[in-house]
């Protein structure tokens, strides 16, 4: 309805608009653009893994590159700005308000990003994407580094940016008609998510002035040489991407809320219990950062702690999967393409949950750590669960925006090849930790058990990219030449079936 | 609210199964935790891009590390460039070498053989190839062995130190300490070198550190390599292309501060890189010769395995 694909606008009246729809819709191309050049980089990767020795890079350094922008651009370049971008879509329409609180710093938050993406591809940093001193400091070749650091220092500010907006829009510009405890689990997951944001974020953006400052040599404080500590940098960072990877995967679990009882034909099991887990587990979040640094040398105390802190996490997480099962349980289930996809990420959720209990486990975790069962399990989370959300939220979305209908045989044969690939390379990368393979190198031991899983686990994530090549034909070709899609029902799921809120009966621009 | 009951039952067992793991874990971890009195030290040194070891009689290691099945053993793990991380995965060994601080662990290894030391921590341009060997020797000095899980009972001072190169020829002793001496790279050629190694030793030409004669290093051509060679970009070798006769032995002196060594082939990946000669690693300010004897006349590259952007030339006349 608001591309109006069939009313064409000028493009610089898209890009140079403050309206919410607009800018959710740059927010989105740009998203999209991020994840097709990162999953580039991880068919490179898998490439070179295929058999031991090396093939196609020139040695680690290269290696380090491809892996460090890979990560970097599809965690904030992707999975954030999507995020973004659906609730700049959606959130003033569920909030019932003519556009986001502010709409000039919305279009400034947005247009911070293509500088960032700018710095990061230009740059094309070795630092691995946690950039951990004295490396980054002292060894990381510039100017990639310094170029890595100021581009994610401005993301930074631009997510803090996005979610004050969305805080003030949600709590403030509500409609005074509509109770916080009637408004959808998409817009809770999006205020948990925002005040996360505003609470982790600073912190790192801190951290990497610190760290630009050492490199620069005038400071110290991650440089043991000046008496500085390099763990102090790693508790600043997972001080902030701990609670990130929250901030990651609620709005996933708030588009998954949406969806299912829509195509479940069934209201939601527990609205209440939905709101109870968003909440419990952005406040527990914060506690549990130092279990990615049990290894660094920690006392048996602090390692308690982050363990009970990280176990405590895992019931509101386990809640959201309860509550999804219960919502399909009985209802006359639909699978087009946006609810296979949310069923596929339930399963993959499930297991990376299990895998990450295993991780907590002190004892478990010298063995899982740094290996590359720790690669299979956050790539559960980010592809398995956080990417194939997003993925059925964009078909979900796709005829509301476009007022099209995309090609359906071919989502299906989309999420078949993705859920098998993801399947295939992940669990196998698990069992390839546990042969002692560890993560970020170019090259293994030329044993048979590890090339021959190397080889499937290529041949799963090339499945991936294949899939996703046919999902970005189906996008472009359905967009220009997809049968008209009726506004009411697009998804054909029958009468008393409400969905996308009053968007149709929304004024589309001011 | 009035069908919450599953899910309560449901998050009560989710819940009863994590108290149960944290339970157990905390349990095995505080076992884990708190090395034996009686354990036996070994300095675990990370440096970009090999590990060396030292014991606590003063035996010196570099990506070979000998311990007896049996014994505890606590490691000091320090590193001393960037963040490395020590692991032996058969053992569930796991810990980070941060520069500036000494963390710990330890271990009681029950099964003799030879086990993969990996590096798990970024470090840089042959974090790949950071890899070591553990050799777990059978302990015949002591019949009350123990395996992991009992009590260990046994004292310190079992080993005597006597220095055996890989191949099984003898190594001169430096100074107070003795030195074992082996080449890093990958476990696959590592069979072969041995062997050479061992040739050299039991022929004369012994090629390892400490061996360096006045009279030799007097009369032969000499290499250097000079301070700063470590940082690429810097002059590696002066001279960088050496010509000497058939038959010279060449001193190598490292003058700098990292280890380094002068080894055939163009880069760590030819196919007879190390074959012809190989001083294997040259601490800093000590020496090592080249027997030029066996090496063929012509023109051979070579290069230094820690850091191959490290390169030179030597013409055998």
């Amino acid at each position: 309805m608001v591309l109006e694909l069939k009313k064409p606008r000028p493009i610089w009246e898209i890009i140079f608009s403050t309206h919410h729809t607009d800018i959710g819709l740059l927010y989105i191309i740009a998203s999209m653009t991020a994840l097709f050049a990162g999953g580039g980089l991880a068919m490179a990767i898998r490439a070179e893994l295929f058999l031991p020795g090396i093939q196609i890079f020139s040695g680690q350094a290269d290696f380090a590159r491809f892996f460090t922008v890979h990560g970097t651009t599809l965690l904030f370049l992707w999975l954030i700005p999507f995020a973004s971008g659906v609730g700049n879509y959606l959130i003033p329409i569920m909030v019932r308000y003519k556009d986001m609180a502010w709409p000039k710093l919305n279009a400034v938050a947005f247009w911070m990003i293509p500088p960032c993406m700018f710095l990061v591809w230009g740059g094309f940093s070795d630092t691995t994407w946690n950039a951990y001193p004295p490396y980054s400091i002292l060894k990381a070749p510039g100017p990639a580094a310094d170029m890595w650091i100021v581009g994610l220092k401005l993301l930074g500010l631009s997510s803090v940016l996005g979610a004050i907006n969305f805080t003030v829009t949600i709590l403030k510009m509500k409609h005074p008609d509509l109770p916080l405890m009637k408004m959808s689990l998409f817009a809770w997951a999006t205020l948990a998510t925002s005040l996360m944001i505003i609470v982790a974020i600073p912190t790192f953006a801190a951290s990497l002035v610190m760290l630009y400052t050492d490199r620069l040599g005038v400071t110290g404080f991650f440089n043991p040489e000046m008496g500085g500590d390099p763990i102090a940098y790693q508790h600043l960072f997972w001080f902030t991407f701990h609670p990130e990877v929250y901030i990651f995967v609620l709005p996933a679990i708030g588009m998954m809320y949406e969806v299912i009882p829509t195509f479940s034909r069934k209201p939601l099991f527990s609205y209440y219990s939905g709101v109870v887990a968003l909440i419990v587990i952005s406040i527990i979040g914060f506690g549990s950062w130092a279990h990615h640094m049990f290894a660094v040398g920690m006392s048996f105390t602090e390692k308690t702690v982050f363990m009970v802190g990280t176990l405590a996490a895992v019931p509101s997480s386990a809640m959201h999967v309860f509550n999804f099962l219960a919502t399909m349980w009985g209802g006359r289930i639909k699978f087009a393409a946006p609810m296979l996809f949310s069923v596929g990420a339930i399963l993959l959720f499930f297991s990376a949950g299990a895998g990450g209990v295993v991780n907590t486990a002190m004892p478990l975790d010298f063995l899982t750590h740094d290996s590359y069962w720790v690669v299979g399990h956050f790539h559960l989370f980010v592809m398995g669960t956080i990417s194939l959300a997003f993925t059925g939220f964009i078909y979900y979305l796709f005829p509301l925006i476009t007022g099209r209908m995309y090609d359906t045989k071919l989502a299906k044969i989309h999420f078949v090849m993705t859920f098998v690939g993801i399947a295939v390379i992940f669990g196998i990368q698990h069992i390839l930790g546990l042969y002692g393979l560890p993560r970020r190198v170019v090259d293994y031991l030329p044993i048979p058990e590890l090339i021959i899983m190397n080889q499937i686990a290529s041949f799963g994530g090339w499945a991936i990219g294949a899939s996703y090549a046919l999902f970005l034909y189906n996008m472009i070709k359905s967009a220009m030449f997809g049968k008209p899609a009726n506004p009411k029902d697009p998804f054909e799921l029958g009468t008393g079936v409400e969905y996308y809120y009053d968007y149709a009966r929304r004024e589309p621009h001011h | 609210m009035g069908h919450s009951t599953p899910e309560w039952v449901y998050i009560g067992a989710v819940t009863a199964i994590l108290i149960w793991v944290g339970a157990e874990s905390w349990n095995i971890e505080h076992t884990l935790e708190y090395a034996p009195p009686n354990s036996e030290t070994v300095r675990v040194v990370g440096q970009q891009w090999f590990w060396s070891f030292e014991h606590a009689d003063g035996t010196q290691e570099i990506n070979e590390l000998h311990v007896k099945e049996g014994i505890p053993y606590r490691f000091e793990i320090v590193s001393n460039d960037v963040v490395h991380s020590f692991s032996v995965p058969d053992f569930a060994m796991l810990m980070d070498a941060v520069p500036g601080r000494v963390n710990t662990m330890w271990n009681v290894f029950d099964e003799p053989g030879e086990y993969l030391i990996e590096c798990r921590e970024y470090c840089g341009m042959l974090h790949q190839d950071m890899r070591a060997r553990l050799f777990v020797e059978p302990n015949t000095d002591n019949a009350t062995a123990v395996t992991s899980g009992s009590e260990p009972t046994i004292s310190q001072g079992t080993g005597t130190a006597t220095v055996i190169a890989p191949g099984g020829g003898e190594v001169g002793t430096t100074g107070s300490g003795t030195m074992r001496v082996v080449e890093p790279g990958n476990m696959t050629q590592t069979t072969a070198n041995d062997s050479a190694a061992g040739n050299n030793a039991t022929s004369g030409n012994g090629t390892s550190s400490g061996n360096a004669s006045s009279t030799a290093a007097a009369s032969g051509p000499t290499l250097s390599i000079p301070a700063g060679a470590s940082t690429a970009g810097n002059p590696a070798y002066a001279p960088d292309t050496l010509t000497v006769k058939k038959g010279d032995v060449i001193t190598v002196s490292n003058d700098d501060t990292a280890p380094h060594t002068v080894t055939n082939g163009a880069s760590p990946g030819d196919a007879d890189a190390g074959k012809l000669f190989d001083t294997s690693i040259i601490m800093p300010a000590a020496t090592a010769q080249i027997d030029t004897a066996t090496v063929d006349a012509g023109e051979h590259p070579f290069h230094c395995t820690v850091h191959p952007f490290m390169t030179g030339t030597l013409t055998v006349q």
